[in-house]
């Protein structure tokens, strides 16, 4: 009698011990299909930068280096003080760590990163303009941003004879007179955006702990992937591909569809509920320098992106899925910077409410603290130093 | 029996009640229609919602406000109409003494509106949809009034609300009568009344009715067969690609000139395409070569196509999942 509860206790204890065996090494076993979602969101799988037609200099190194120092420099604004890394600071993976940007004024959205952004068709959190060249154009006149207007950044050019003799190497002479003509000073102007765009072309994203762990699962080496994950990493990795539903967006080495979506974010103190794509989209189909107008360096002027937008009341309340490589030192996040930290993210899509304007496409996670925990230590795997330390101020 | 029953409606009110949102009740210009409320400025109709996101985050209210906050008024325009006027937002103190019963006659009636008015927003196109975002300063009784402006005509259209701020929330007696009333026809169907006014015939008919709509079928036109390749490969996520579809009777006779509408999208998250692709090519035998395809989520797709020849138009759905 007592012999036998022994060696069901016996029994029981083996068991329970197998069971943990088996946990602890199905942790680190990788079903093919999960190694194929893996494999898409690994940075080595990140395809070649697609060509800008648009942009005859986009991948010409000149123009990235003359673009690079445009990109720094204050001169181009109303209070001489204000250049695009005021806001895209490098260190901070070009963003600033404000809700909404300060420049001259406060701008009506959080600075997004630049990291990677060649590579979306759309820019902006509203998709507002279709190239990177003519989102460069955008802040410099924007009253609140660099309250500078087209007429001053040429003259700007045309009088800095560093910068004159870069552009007129690049685009051809520049004439004195060229400000007394609308074409001419447009296509000077976006010629200027080209070049800002050739710069940010070459900020891409670098190699992180999570790569690592792809190489070693697709080389099944189980050691080193134990030294590179924790088990909550691992465990935060199985809900992000599963449960938590997160690649529906963030998939692809980027993390990201470049698609607009609404998440229900709540509106920002002061201001109404931001329409978003709504209005995006009606602007970039209109806007002077988007990829079917005179500007553009593509003769055969194909824009399948405009050509093929969807435009409607879906669209209401839409931003633009952003990447989710490098989150360490962006917070706060959302278009507005309306949640202070990941957990608050991933809080909100674990609850999902109802948007205040359109409709929520997320619905809730109901997912444990435990496991939003888990999912935060996964996405700060995603962490990487910034490339080259080529981004230092000038 | 009869303790039973009282006792089992006591819990169920109960039961109600707890579970009640805190806008349940609705007045004036807005009314409650299948958990939304909508606002009826004369015959156009839009859903009207408020928030007090600082205090209340994304709890909607009808019309009473809990309390002196930053409220963000929301419109969603069900007739399209609105969204081509001229529209403005005021929001008055209410002077009429009329309360809840305020209407727009009483609105007209007041002499200096402009010192009534603690917000307005000029008339303003808004295509999408109409925001407002006024912070209340203090407690008390408003009134609400939005004017749209017809395009041709002119006319000008009103709708009226009044409300509280600083609600207390103590209001469900709309809803106590509506219980007493349902408890009232239970009772009388159960008695054989309801049956003796009306005649057996008359429920039949009903029941019938209702049965003939959920049965009706949706395409009477002739079935089409709809199938599609990729020439560019299978269908992968975030790519913009051209499908080939192959459009064929059910006797698998290719169909040629048709009309081809697509649409598609994710039933499971309420959304369409990201892009708006279409037929640009009939590519004869059936074929019809359709671009601007993309898909940005995995998951379960659905897309659908819609064939319309002399005969009618007729739809399939192609269901993917990626």
């Amino acid at each position: 009698m007592n012999s036998n509860i022994l060696k069901s206790i016996f029994g029981v204890v083996v068991l329970v011990a197998l069971v943990a065996a088996c946990d602890q090494r199905s942790r680190f076993d990788w079903t093919e299909a999960e190694r194929e979602v893996l494999k898409s969101l690994w940075l080595e799988s990140l395809p070649e930068l697609p060509p800008d037609p648009s942009n005859a200099v986009a991948d010409n190194p000149d123009a990235a280096a003359f673009g690079r120092q445009l990109f720094f420099d204050p001169r181009l604004s109303a209070n001489g003080g204000i250049s695009c890394a005021t806001c895209h600071q490098a260190e901070r993976r070009f963003t600033d760590g404000l809700q909404k940007a300060q420049a001259i004024g406060i701008t009506a959205r959080h600075t997004p990163s630049i990291v990677g952004a060649a590579y979306s068709p759309w820019q902006f959190w509203d998709g507002r303009r279709d190239s990177q060249w003519a989102q460069a154009l955008a802040p410099l006149e924007d009253p609140n941003e660099h309250a500078f207007d087209r007429v001053q950044v040429v003259d700007l050019v045309l009088d800095d004879d560093g910068y004159r003799q870069n552009y007129e190497a690049l685009f051809g002479a520049l004439r004195d007179s060229i400000l007394n003509d609308a074409i001419f000073l447009n296509t000077a102007f976006a010629n200027i955006g080209k070049s800002i765009a050739a710069f940010e072309r070459t900020i891409m994203p670098t190699t992180s702990r999570f790569d690592e762990f792809v190489a070693a699962v697709l080389g099944d080496d189980v050691d080193r992937q134990r030294e590179l994950f924790s088990d909550d990493d691992v465990r935060g990795l199985r809900l992000f591909i599963g449960d938590a539903n997160c690649t529906q967006c963030h998939n692809g080495p980027l993390f990201t569809n470049h698609e607009f979506h609404n998440t229900g974010i709540i509106s920002f103190p002061g201001d109404v509920p931001d329409t978003a794509r709504a209005a995006g989209i009606k602007e970039v189909l209109t806007n002077d320098f988007n990829c079917r107008r005179a500007y553009s360096d593509d003769p055969a002027r194909r824009c399948d992106e405009l050509e093929f937008a969807r435009t409607g009341k879906d669209l209401i309340g839409a931003f633009k899925t952003p990447s989710l490589r490098n989150l360490e030192n962006t917070a706060p996040f959302m278009h507005k910077g309306q949640l202070p930290t990941i957990a608050a993210v991933l809080q909100h899509y674990n609850e999902a409410p109802d948007a205040m304007i359109g409709h929520n496409e997320a619905k809730p996670l109901r997912l444990s603290r435990r496991e939003l925990a888990r999912i935060e230590a996964f996405l700060l795997t995603l962490a990487a130093s910034i490339s080259q330390g080529q981004f230092d101020n000038m | 029996m009869i303790v039973h029953r009282i006792n089992f409606y006591c819990l169920l009110f109960c039961f109600l009640i707890a579970s009640l949102p805190q806008n349940a009740v609705a007045h004036g210009g807005v009314v409650e229609e299948d958990d939304l409320c909508v606002i009826k400025v004369n015959y156009l109709s839009a859903h009207f919602k408020i928030y007090q996101p600082g205090v209340a985050e994304h709890t909607q209210y009808c019309e009473d406000l809990p309390v002196a906050a930053e409220s963000v008024f929301v419109m969603e325009y069900q007739h399209q109409l609105l969204s081509k006027m001229l529209v403005d937002f005021r929001i008055i103190r209410d002077v009429t003494g009329k309360g809840r019963f305020a209407r727009i006659a009483d609105v007209n009636a007041i002499d200096d509106i402009d010192s009534a008015t603690v917000y307005y927003q000029p008339p303003a196109i808004e295509p999408d949809v109409y925001l407002v975002n006024y912070e209340f300063e203090e407690e008390g009784d408003f009134i609400g009034i939005v004017s749209a402006t017809h395009p041709v005509t002119g006319r000008i259209y009103a709708a009226v609300f009044p409300f509280e701020v600083g609600f207390t929330g103590l209001g469900y007696w709309p809803f106590f009568i509506g219980m007493l009333v349902l408890i009232q026809l239970q009772f009388l169907f159960m008695s054989g009344r309801l049956k003796a006014w009306f005649g057996r015939g008359a429920v039949t008919g009903l029941s019938f009715a209702l049965l003939l709509l959920l049965v009706s079928p949706t395409s009477f036109a002739e079935e089409v067969l709809v199938t599609y390749s990729s020439p560019d490969g299978l269908p992968v996520i975030n790519r913009m690609h051209s499908w080939i579809l192959h459009i064929a009777s059910d006797s698998g006779v290719g169909l040629e000139g048709a009309i081809i509408d697509v649409e598609g999208g994710m039933p499971a998250h309420d959304h369409g395409l990201p892009t708006k692709p279409r037929v640009t090519e009939d590519l004869g035998g059936g074929d019809y070569k359709l671009e601007g395809m993309r898909f940005h989520m995995s998951g379960y797709w659905e897309i659908v196509v819609a064939v319309t020849t002399e005969e009618g138009t007729s739809t399939a759905i192609i269901s993917l999942q990626l």
